[in-house]
């Protein structure tokens, strides 16, 4: 994806034009006079073929006079977020039709960043995706986006060492998982193969793996007031759980400081049992020089013992509409066009992500070509969003170094949730009045 | 036109960019400690002295106060031994001192971000030359709670060090060196004439220089924020980390102008103390 | 004689390991990707420059480094000029509360940013600087100004009055007096300003990480700390990184040393 300086430029030079075009009400005619740009704002999709090229293409040719020009945003989701703060605050070129984490749709709902799709979007084509994905999109009863590609956490587990030392079936329990790796590396005599990877780290991931522990616990991180751990007793369970993980060996202790890609290769490279991670680590462990094809299988998350297996967190990423936008009903629709089912199997087939829409796990055409659809069908349904209010990344970045420090020990569990609660509550108090 | 209105003149665009911009927000910093504010939600509103009583509570403000404590105090203490120390040495060069001034230097001139980076490879626990040099060991330098801070106050000395050799080299060339021989003929050398001369005259500057590395050391931000982020688990969390983390991650700008506050009125409150100690510092009229 | 100078290379020898970290730094920016991770031997079996290729072709860097130039030029600019006025004003002529003044000054260099970034944020994002030089010009100009006005106060104190009083028998001005006479004779104090208020800005991290956005005000410093990596740290490229942004301050250090530690040496003692 190279950028096109000239095209840029030209865009550039017809912006004013539009603007004073669009200034004297007329709306938009498509098609009459100067070409419209719609600007569209997206991280760089990934994967063995972009499908991204040709999807815009057919949108302007089912739009004559539209073009979309697509701008890639930073890797990272922290300057992702930042970028869109400073930009849609005001200053900075407009763009109109953005690519958001779905955990950011209310935080830009609340603050007036991006348009009300409810009335744009028939009741059918939003039922046609996961509930998981949907209700994160809502806030105040009303829809500000549409999911665009969706993630949930995943226990990815070694099948041939599971059979090789008689376990039938991946561990449901937390216990079970504990004693297959007691067991298979009792067995397996190496030094160098881990028990169970997942994400510690202070960051957005970690903070995803605490809320699964409590999940599985059947604990909560806020109830319906937004009071935190109202299961407080399980809660310190889950907490104790996790630290005890790196206490006991199960996981090695530098899983406090690993994300996504720090778990994934030791275990790509044959070093660990189980891994948990997104269903993006599937592709790659099925590449022709991976060091696990064929050997690796996917299950729920296991459960502790007040909770349900595969209380997994969802994740992905949503297409919102910015409120800056100056052509409000096209950008409506390409948004509704990159969603839809059309584009969601594009995406699917071209770029190593999972769609939203159920129908599609149920596609033969892409069931051929990878074999894990159905599986990852019931744990889409099965998972859970993260809290979902305009407030969840003050809340997350509050948390963390809690959590973190109960993980490396530094903290009792106990200890942990009090300083939490403390600080939650202070939040609360800056912003209900 | 007089001396007087010319002199005005000259002064008020330098007064009235000052102003603007540091005396300005320099009372508003107060005035936003006391409030609720979190402006991408359109949040304003009067807090009193929440945030103050909820900082007194908090675990997480103690620990990053700690934090700052045992930072400033350290690595004070060892850049100025370590300075002075540099600082005799170099009293004694004659050949290649400006190549020995550059290569001191250096250190301090880098942006401390540089600084960071550097430390952070060199500390990299499969690739960074200090686990190399100490026979492939394996050890997590920044990584574990209990070796990260002591990890950052060595990056941070080395960085701040010359700035004391420096200030102490300058003042040890004004020593005229036949003092040195007077005493030589006293019998005393080495410890003896340090303690007898050297001491007496550099204590002066080396208190004014610790003033100033201690007044750095409070406000230290860039080297702790991209070498350790504050982490792990909170270990290296300065109170200017904590004040950004709750400006700008949490968004909570009344609860980070607080903090704010608490190290500007440390700055204040240290400055003094230093000042009283080197006495009052010559009024120049 | 010949102890002296074996003393000499011994202490050379000794700064030169203190710098050591610098030189692994450079040592690490033109070492292979593959003799990086893990570390067998010290020495690289090759040199490359790809890591400043990538660098120099497929990052910010070359972007952020003309936004550090522009930024620390002008906001240098901004200091000097307006601390020059002032310096001379507190030097040279009546003023009321010139003592409180020059206190203030000193007041003012202890200034913690990290007290007087949130103000200074909300004051941007209500002018809409954010993400701009200006933002970023304000804010380093003004935070270095104190430092400027008090070591240019110094200096021009330090030229004898009688050549001012000389020109003004001439009949020159104040102004003229100021231009002709005095702004060359303090040229070297300038300078030495100049430098630091310059270094101040090139290495300035706070301000620019919290105003800045995009590649359109980002500075070295800024895409130093957001180096990207996909899927893991690149760490020769960021040695190279770290490389381009040290070129400056290493220049300082070795061509301007004189003044630079004259600046220093000014700033610190003369209070």
């Amino acid at each position: 994806m190279a950028p096109r300086p000239a095209r840029a430029a030209a865009a550039g030079l017809f912006l004013p034009l539009l603007l004073a075009l669009s200034a004297g009400g007329c709306g938009e005619r498509p098609g009459a006079g100067a070409p419209i740009t719609l600007v569209f704002k997206h991280a760089k999709i990934l994967g063995p073929a972009d499908p991204m090229p040709g999807l815009l293409r057919r949108f302007e040719a089912d739009h004559p006079g539209v073009r979309v020009q697509s701008e890639a945003l930073t890797w990272s989701s922290d300057e992702q977020h930042q970028f869109y703060v400073i930009n849609l605050e005001g200053g900075g070129p407009p763009f109109d039709v953005m690519m958001l984490d779905v955990i950011w749709v209310p935080e830009f709902a609340r603050a007036g960043w991006i348009l009300d799709l409810t009335s744009s979007v028939p009741p059918a084509e939003r039922d046609a995706h996961f509930p998981t994905a949907i209700a994160p999109a809502m806030q105040d009863g009303r829809l500000w986006a549409l999911p665009w590609f969706m993630n949930v956490g995943l226990l990815y587990y070694r099948a041939d060492l599971l059979a090789k030392y008689g376990f039938g079936a991946p561990p449901e329990t937390y216990e079970e998982l504990t004693a297959q790796v007691r067991r298979i590396r009792a067995g397996e005599r190496d030094p160098s193969l881990d028990g169970y990877l997942w994400q510690g780290k202070q960051y957005e991931g970690g903070m995803v793996n605490v809320l699964e522990a409590l999940w599985a616990n059947g604990a909560r991180l806020l109830d319906e007031a937004g009071r935190p751990f109202p299961e407080a007793e399980r809660a310190r369970e889950s907490l104790a759980f996790l630290r005890g993980l790196i206490e006991s060996g199960v996981s090695p202790a530098w899983v406090t400081a690993a994300d996504e890609e720090l778990t994934r290769r030791p275990f790509g490279d044959g070093r660990a049992i189980f891994l948990r991670s997104w269903p993006y680590a599937l592709d790659l462990f099925e590449l022709p020089d991976s060091r696990v094809r064929g050997k690796v299988g996917v299950a729920p998350i296991p459960r502790l013992r007040h909770g349900p297996v595969g209380a997994a967190s969802t994740g992905g990423a949503h297409l919102a509409v910015s409120a800056r936008t100056r052509h409000r009903d096209l950008a409506v629709a390409l948004a509704r066009f990159l969603t839809s089912e059309t584009a969601q199997r594009a995406m699917t087939e071209g770029a190593a992500l999972r769609p939203s829409r159920p129908a599609l796990y149920r596609d033969a055409g892409l069931i051929a070509r990878d074999p894990s659809l159905p599986a990852l069908h019931g744990l889409m349904l099965r998972g859970h969003p993260r809290p979902i209010t305009p407030y969840y990344l003050m809340l997350s970045t509050t948390l963390q170094p809690e959590f973190s420090a109960v993980l490396v020990g530094r903290k009792s569990p106990a200890r942990a949730m009090r300083d939490a609660t403390a600080q939650v509550e202070h939040l609360l108090r800056s912003v209900t009045p | 036109m007089s001396d007087r209105g010319l002199a005005w003149l000259l002064l008020s665009p330098a007064l009235l960019v000052l102003a603007t911009l540091t005396v300005y927000p320099a009372l508003w910093v107060l005035w936003l400690a006391f409030q609720y504010r979190i402006p991408v939600f359109g949040i304003s509103r009067w807090a009193g002295l929440d945030h103050f009583a909820f900082l007194a509570e908090g675990t997480r403000f103690w620990n990053a106060a700690w934090v700052t404590g045992v930072f400033t105090v350290t690595s004070v203490a060892l850049e100025s031994a370590l300075g002075l120390a540099i600082a005799v040495a170099l009293r004694g060069q004659r050949g290649g001192r400006r190549t020995a001034l550059a290569l001191l230097l250096l250190a301090w001139a880098l942006p401390s971000v540089v600084t960071a980076k550097m430390f952070e490879w060199l500390y990299h626990p499969a690739g960074g030359l200090v686990n190399f040099l100490l026979g492939d060991r394996a050890i997590n330098w920044l990584g574990d709670p209990a070796l990260a801070l002591p990890s950052l106050i060595l990056a941070d000395v080395w960085r701040a060090t010359p700035f004391v050799a420096l200030l102490c080299y300058a003042r040890l060339l004004t020593i005229p060196p036949d003092l040195y021989e007077a005493a030589e003929v006293d019998g005393a050398a080495g410890l003896q004439a340090f303690a007898r001369i050297t001491w007496p005259l550099v204590r002066p500057i080396l208190l004014v220089t610790m003033l100033f590395r201690t007044l750095d050391a409070i406000r230290a931000f860039d080297i702790m924020f991209v070498l350790t982020g504050g982490g792990p688990a909170g270990s290296t969390e300065s109170l200017t980390v904590y004040a950004y983390r709750a400006l700008f991650q949490t968004l909570q700008i009344g609860l980070g102008s607080a903090i704010g506050v608490v190290v500007f009125a440390l700055v204040m409150v240290v400055a003094a103390v230093y000042l009283r100690l080197i006495g009052r510092p010559e009024r120049t009229a | 004689m010949r102890a002296g100078r074996r003393r000499d290379a011994v202490v050379l020898l000794a700064l030169s390991l203190y710098a050591a970290p610098f030189f692994w730094q450079a040592l690490t920016s033109v070492r292979p990707d593959a003799e990086l991770l893990p570390l067998t031997r010290l020495l690289p079996s090759r040199l490359t420059w790809a890591h400043y290729d990538v660098v120099l072709r497929q990052s910010l860097m070359p972007r952020a480094l003309i936004n550090s130039l522009g930024i620390a030029l002008l906001s240098t600019l901004l200091a000097i000029g307006l601390g020059a006025l002032a310096a001379y004003a507190l030097a040279r002529l009546p003023v009321r509360g010139r003592g409180v003044i020059l206190l203030a000054m000193v007041a003012a260099t202890a200034f913690p940013q990290i007290a007087t970034v949130s103000p200074l944020y909300l004051l941007m994002r209500a002018l809409g600087l954010r993400d701009t030089w200006l933002a970023l010009i304000l804010a380093n100009g003004s935070f270095a100004l104190p430092l400027v006005i008090w070591l240019l106060t110094g200096f021009i104190r330090e030229i004898p009055r009688a050549l001012e009083e000389a020109a003004a028998v001439d009949g020159a001005d104040r102004l003229a007096i100021l231009r002709w006479v005095v702004l060359p004779l303090v040229a070297p104090g300038m300078a030495s300003a100049a430098l630091l208020a310059f270094l101040f800005s090139w290495n300035e991290f706070l301000f620019a990480y919290s105003f800045t956005a995009t590649e359109a005000s980002r500075t070295v410093p800024v895409a130093l700390a957001l180096f990207p990596g996909v899927f893991e740290v690149p760490w020769g490229d960021i040695a190279a990184a770290s490389l381009l942004a040290s070129l400056p301050p290493i220049l300082i250090v070795v061509g301007f040393q004189r003044y630079l530690v004259r600046g220093l040496l000014a700033g610190a003692l003369r209070e």
